[in-house]
C-alpha cells in the first residue's frame, strides 16, 4: 500500500475544501511530487520542486486550457457540455495561457502598467477607497466582510484603472461574480460562466473600438495599443479586459477575508499590528499571502518528458502546484504553521514565481498594505458572528462563502 | 580594460526578492543572467546602456533590483 494511501485522492473532499493545508501538507511530507490517478494529474505540494518548475517554463506549458478534454473536473449537466467550447475559446486567449516568445510580447504590453513604482501612483485612490467604504460601515457595528467590503472595493478599483464610470459596478460585479465559476465544481457552473464572458465581451467591446485611436493610459487603452502594434487580437484585448476585471477582483476579495480571519484567529497578531499599523503592514500582509493564499492552486502542462523528484512526469501530462502548501514547507519556513506578522524574510509562493509571476501583485499588495492599516487603525477587535466558516468548492481559490463580523462600539 | 575602465554602475540583485520574471534579462541582456536557480545575477555592469539598466530595474515586479552610481554611491533607483 502506498504511503498516500491513507489520503483522499478526492481533491473536492468536504475537508480538503475547508482546510487543504492537513490533506496537502501530509501530501508534502511523504510524496512532494505525486500521481493523482483519479484527476490523472501531478500534485506538487514540495516548495524547491515548484519553484523549479515555475522557473523551467520551457518544460512546463501554461497553456492549460486549450487542449483541455470537456470538462475537465467534475461532470457538469450534460446539456451544458457544449458551452465548453466557449469558454476554453475565451481563456485560452488570455496572456496567463500564452508561453514564450508569445507570451513575453504580450506581457510587455501590460508589464508597465504593474511596476511596483506604478502602482504606488495608486495608493492614494486605493487609500481614499478603503477609507471612503469603512465611513459608511464603521457606525453599523457589524458586517458581512466579503459582500459589504472586500468585494465592492477590488471592483471600484478595477473600474477606475479601465476607465469606467463607478456607477456600472453592479454590472461590473455580475460579471466578476460570474466568471468566479471557473474551476469550481458546481454541476451548473458553466451556464454562469458563459454569460459573464458574454457580457464582458459585449460591455468591452465599444469601449475598445472608441479608445484604440486615442493615447488614453487606462487599462482598456494599454490592451488596445497592443492591437495596434500587432501583438494582440482584437479577441485577445476583450478576453484580457476580463481577465483583469476576474484575477483583480476574486483574489483581491480572498486575501482580506483570509488575511482578516487570520487575525481574528490570532488576536495577539492584530494586537502586534494595531501597536503600529504603518510601520508592520507590509511585512503583516505578506504574512496575510502565505498564511492563507489567496490562490491555493494553478496548473501547467508537461512540455516535454522530465524527471523530478524521483518521479517522470510525460509529456501532455498535467501538472496541479499547491502553493497553499509549500508555503508551509518547514525546509524554508520555520514554524511554518505559525501565522508571525513579523516573518522575514517571507518568499511565499502566493503570486507564482518565474516568467507568470502574477502581473497584479504589485497592486494586491498596495491594496491588502491599505485594507490592514486602515481596519487596524480604526478597530480595536473583530468577533466572528456567524457559523463555522465555509468555503466554496474550488480548487484554485481560497475563497469563503462570507464573513460576518461584529465589533464593539 | 576592467582596471582602466570601472563601472559607472553599481547594480545589485537582491535574492531574497528576484522571482527569476527575467524582464531584466530581455531589457538589459549584456547586464544580467540567469544562474543556477534561474534568479537574475549582474554579469557584467558595462553590458548595456544607462537607459537600460535603469529600465530594468524600474521593470522588475518585486523590485529586487537597485542600481547607484559606483564613483558617488548616488542612488539612481529606486
Amino acid at each position: 500500500m502506498p504511503a498516500t494511501a491513507t489520503l483522499t485522492d478526492d481533491l473536492f473532499a468536504p475537508e480538503v475544501i475547508a482546510d487543504p493545508y492537513t490533506c496537502f501538507g501530509r501530501l508534502r511530507e511523504i510524496e512532494p511530487v505525486h500521481w493523482n490517478e483519479r484527476f490523472s494529474l501531478w500534485l506538487v505540494t514540495g516548495y524547491d520542486e515548484l519553484v523549479w518548475i515555475l522557473r523551467h517554463n520551457e518544460l512546463f506549458s501554461s497553456a492549460v486550457i486549450k487542449d483541455a478534454a470537456a470538462p475537465p473536473y467534475p461532470p457538469v449537466d450534460p446539456a451544458d457540455v457544449p458551452l465548453f467550447d466557449e469558454i476554453r475559446d475565451f481563456r485560452a486567449d488570455q496572456l496567463v495561457e500564452k508561453d514564450r516568445p508569445e507570451h513575453f510580447d504580450q506581457r510587455s504590453v501590460v508589464h508597465g502598467y504593474f511596476t511596483p513604482k506604478a502602482m504606488e501612483k495608486w495608493r492614494p485612490f486605493v487609500r481614499a477607497a478603503v477609507e471612503e467604504l469603512l465611513d459608511d460601515i464603521q457606525p453599523k457595528g457589524a458586517m458581512d466582510v466579503l459582500n459589504e467590503f472586500a468585494a465592492p472595493l477590488p471592483v471600484r478599483i478595477i473600474a477606475e484603472m479601465m476607465g469606467v464610470p463607478y456607477k456600472d459596478r453592479d454590472r461590473l460585479r455580475a460579471m466578476a461574480d460570474g466568471i468566479l465559476y471557473i474551476n469550481r465544481g458546481e454541476p451548473y457552473r458553466f451556464r454562469p460562466l458563459v454569460e459573464a464572458i458574454r457580457g464582458i465581451v459585449d460591455y468591452a467591446a465599444p469601449l475598445v473600438e472608441e479608445r484604440i485611436e486615442g493615447d488614453g493610459d487606462d487599462f482598456i487603452s494599454v490592451l488596445a495599443g497592443g492591437e495596434t502594434r500587432g501583438v494582440f487580437t482584437r479577441h485577445q484585448v476583450l478576453v484580457n479586459t476580463g481577465l483583469l476585471l476576474f484575477a483583480g477582483h476574486e483574489t483581491t476579495m480572498n486575501l482580506i477575508c483570509n488575511g482578516l480571519l487570520s487575525f481574528i484567529r490570532h488576536p495577539e497578531q492584530w494586537e502586534r499590528l494595531r501597536a503600529d499599523p504603518a510601520g508592520m503592514v507590509r511585512l503583516a500582509t505578506e504574512e496575510c499571502l502565505r498564511y492563507d493564499p489567496p490562490v491555493k492552486s494553478t496548473q501547467r502542462v508537461v512540455a516535454e518528458d522530465v524527471d523530478l523528484g524521483g518521479r517522470t512526469m510525460r509529456k501532455g501530462q498535467r501538472i496541479r502546484w499547491i502553493m497553499a502548501a509549500a508555503n508551509r514547507d518547514p525546509k524554508v519556513f520555520s514554524h511554518p504553521d505559525e501565522f508571525d506578522i513579523g516573518r522575514q524574510p517571507n518568499p511565499h509562493l502566493s503570486f507564482g514565481s518565474g516568467i507568470h509571476y502574477c502581473l497584479g501583485a504589485t497592486l494586491a499588495r498596495v491594496e491588502g498594505q491599505e485594507v490592514f492599516r486602515a481596519l487596524a487603525e480604526r478597530f480595536e477587535r473583530f468577533e466572528l458572528a456567524g457559523g463555522p466558516i465555509e468555503y466554496q468548492p474550488s480548487l484554485q481559490f481560497r475563497s469563503v462563502k462570507s464573513l460576518p463580523v461584529r465589533w464593539p462600539a | 580594460m576592467t582596471a582602466m575602465n570601472p563601472p559607472k554602475l553599481r547594480i545589485e540583485v537582491d535574492h531574497l526578492c528576484c522571482v527569476g520574471n527575467a524582464m531584466c534579462l530581455a531589457l538589459a541582456p549584456g547586464v544580467f543572467a540567469h544562474n543556477e536557480s534561474r534568479q537574475s545575477e549582474v554579469q557584467d555592469p558595462q553590458g548595456g546602456s544607462r537607459e537600460d539598466i535603469l529600465e530594468a530595474a524600474e521593470n522588475c515586479p518585486t523590485g529586487a533590483i537597485t542600481v547607484s552610481d559606483a564613483a558617488t554611491g548616488e542612488t539612481l533607483f529606486p
